[in-house]
């Protein structure tokens, strides 16, 4: 390659990746910390400093999208600028609430920070590939770091089981992905996007392929009939993961099917809708059965996975893409911080590192400690959808754009009256922490640091921004 | 004599498959690690055979197999920390068989 040649392939192309480079510095740095004595006290600084720039070099690319860069394999538009603060928010709650989870595994908390910001960086690929392979090393910077950190805590077998199996049925499901990509290529050819839509995927091996990469997708972001591993390896997982996998990981693979959703033939929205109110239906009725509230919120993250695909639906009939991503990313921001929160506030519950996540043992909350319990009913309402918070909004871009611009106003109502189920659970957490006794259990719960604290009312305060004033989330976006 | 190009995409096909099957029924986690890595091998057989049908003698067609170089790293990253989860498993309980992750659930 000519010199002339790289600069043109480069051209431009810093802005557009700006807030990557910032991840991948600090990743570095975060590791030369972690061997040079003394800098113990600057990594969580550094950590912080990373999110901070990349914060700031997504909130530019949102004002001026650079468009394709590196020769079309990245696509730094203003969905995948947006999508890129998603998943920062996303990093940033796990890693405040799980500030002093760890006891033993304390020592290796800069390990730790490492496959987060590792896995974070494998999200903001995959959220703007331009092509295949981009979206398969995103992918795998996204799934490798998370395997481990689902087995971070190896003294214990639930954590230890939760990795493996994560990472098995992970390692599938990249499997799939692949075949169905190797499919796409020796039918169409190609394997960049643009190339994909000008040449039109619509032999019977491209239509396979296309076929097992939807499954993929669909399998890392928890949908029927691929969403058996989730409560497991949420329940499994340090809580601090599980936040963090329930928000990122979601959003990263939804942000890749809207991006790839062009492809599909047009009479795949209606299996997908149909797939879509399953997943609802079976993400909801199982949480309504769980005890266990990790498992409760992973099911509910399922039934949640379920009304985001609704947003792909309406895209593949309406055509729509931008109405489309929005409403998913405001939906996913939403659920960042309630969920996020949720998940964080039980981090926060669990005392020595014992999981204290029974219905039982948060039973009197409210007497206790009214403000975790007050976050935690906010929280609830907004991933119940309760008007005035973030939930209710997202749900209602989502489906109302299922019913103006789509014209799917039966989809629509039966998954508005599926998720009316789901107020059935969310709100027999907020009974059980203010309505009922105190139990044994509850005595277990640990103190709540005052970082976790401020955290909790940051993320009440993100959900009801979201949920009573729109307009300026909306104006970024715009 | 060259092979035609649909019998390699039958064989990858075919490696695929059992990769699928063994998946499923193998209980020691090492084999289904190697399952896994049949699956991807078929589809390193399958970026070469497509580069292959599409490639002509002016223009060749590259990125299927630097597809399948990136996919020979990828799989070895994920076998490295797939194995240490592995080992992790073996050190608490003295056994890789799969039946023994029962603990999770209500």
């Amino acid at each position: 390659m000519t010199p002339e040649a790289l600069e043109a392939l480069l051209h431009g192309s810093f802005a557009g990746i700006g807030a990557m480079v910032a991840v991948t510095l600090g990743i570095l740095l975060l590791l030369l910390a972690e061997i040079l004595p003394g800098a113990a006290k600057l990594k969580p600084v550094l950590f912080v400093a990373t999110l901070v720039v990349a914060f700031l070099g997504e909130l530019q690319l949102l004002g001026e999208p650079a468009g394709p860069v590196l020769g079309g394999s990245y696509i730094a538009n203003q969905a995948a600028a947006a999508w890129g603060l998603v998943f920062l928010s996303a990093t940033a709650v796990a890693w405040v609430f799980g500030r002093g989870y760890y006891t033993l595994e304390k020592p290796f908390q800069g390990e730790h920070d490492v496959l987060m910001l590792s896995s974070l960086l494998g999200m903001m690929l995959m959220s703007g590939a331009g092509d295949l392979i981009t979206f398969f090393i995103g992918l795998e910077l996204l799934s490798v770091p998370l395997y481990a950190l689902c087995g971070f805590r190896r003294a214990r077998n639930d954590s230890v089981e939760a990795g493996l199996k994560y990472f098995l049925l992970g390692a599938f499901g990249s499997a799939l992905f692949l075949y169905g990509a190797a499919l796409v290529y020796a039918g169409a050819g190609s394997v960049s996007l643009t190339t994909l839509s000008q040449v039109g995927a619509s032999d019977s091996l491209s239509l396979i392929g296309l076929a097992l990469i939807a499954s993929a997708l669909l399998f890392k972001a928890g949908v029927f009939p691929f969403h058996f591993w989730i409560p497991d390896v949420y329940q499994g997982a340090p809580t601090p993961v599980t936040t963090f996998m329930a928000t990122g990981t979601k959003a990263a693979a939804f942000a890749f099917l809207l991006n790839m959703a062009f492809l599909l033939p047009p009479a795949a929205a209606s299996s997908l809708a149909w797939i879509a109110l399953l997943t609802i239906a079976i993400g909801n009725l199982g949480a309504l059965v769980s005890r266990d509230l990790k498992r409760m919120l992973a099911l509910s993250g399922v039934a949640h996975a379920g009304i985001l695909l609704l947003a792909v639906v309406s895209y593949l009939k309406s055509g729509d893409v931008e109405l489309a991503e929005e409403s998913a990313i405001y939906y996913m921001a939403a659920y960042v911080f309630s969920a996020g929160g949720a998940f964080g506030l039980l981090a926060l519950l669990e005392s020595k590192g014992d999981e204290a996540t029974t219905l039982d043992s948060i039973k009197g909350l409210g007497s206790r400690r009214p403000g975790i319990a007050a976050a935690m009913t906010v929280f609830m309402l907004s991933l119940g959808g309760i008007p005035a918070t973030g939930g209710f909004l997202g749900k209602y871009f989502v489906f109302s754009s299922l019913v103006v611009k789509a014209d799917m106003v039966g989809v629509a109502l039966i998954a508005i009256l599926l998720s009316v189920i789901a107020l059935g659970y969310y709100l027999r957490v907020i009974i059980a922490m203010w309505m009922e006794a105190e139990t044994e259990d509850a005595a277990q719960l640990s103190e709540p640091k005052r970082l976790g604290g401020a955290a909790a009312a940051v993320c009440v305060a993100m959900v009801l921004w979201l949920g009573v004033l729109p307009d300026f989330f909306l104006g970024l976006m715009r | 004599m060259t092979v035609p190009n649909e019998h390699l995409l039958f064989l990858a096909a075919i490696l695929f498959a059992i990769g699928v099957c063994g998946f499923f029924v193998r209980r020691n986690s090492i084999m289904v690690l190697l399952s896994v890595e049949l699956m991807l091998n078929a589809a390193n057989l399958t970026f070469l055979a497509g580069s292959r049908m599409h490639s002509t003698a002016a223009r060749p067609e590259l990125s299927g197999p630097i597809f399948a170089i990136f996919v020979i790293l990828v799989a070895a990253v994920e076998a490295g920390v797939g194995l240490a989860l592995v080992i992790a498993l073996f050190r608490r309980k003295q056994t890789v068989s799969l039946d023994q992750l029962n603990e999770l659930g209500d």
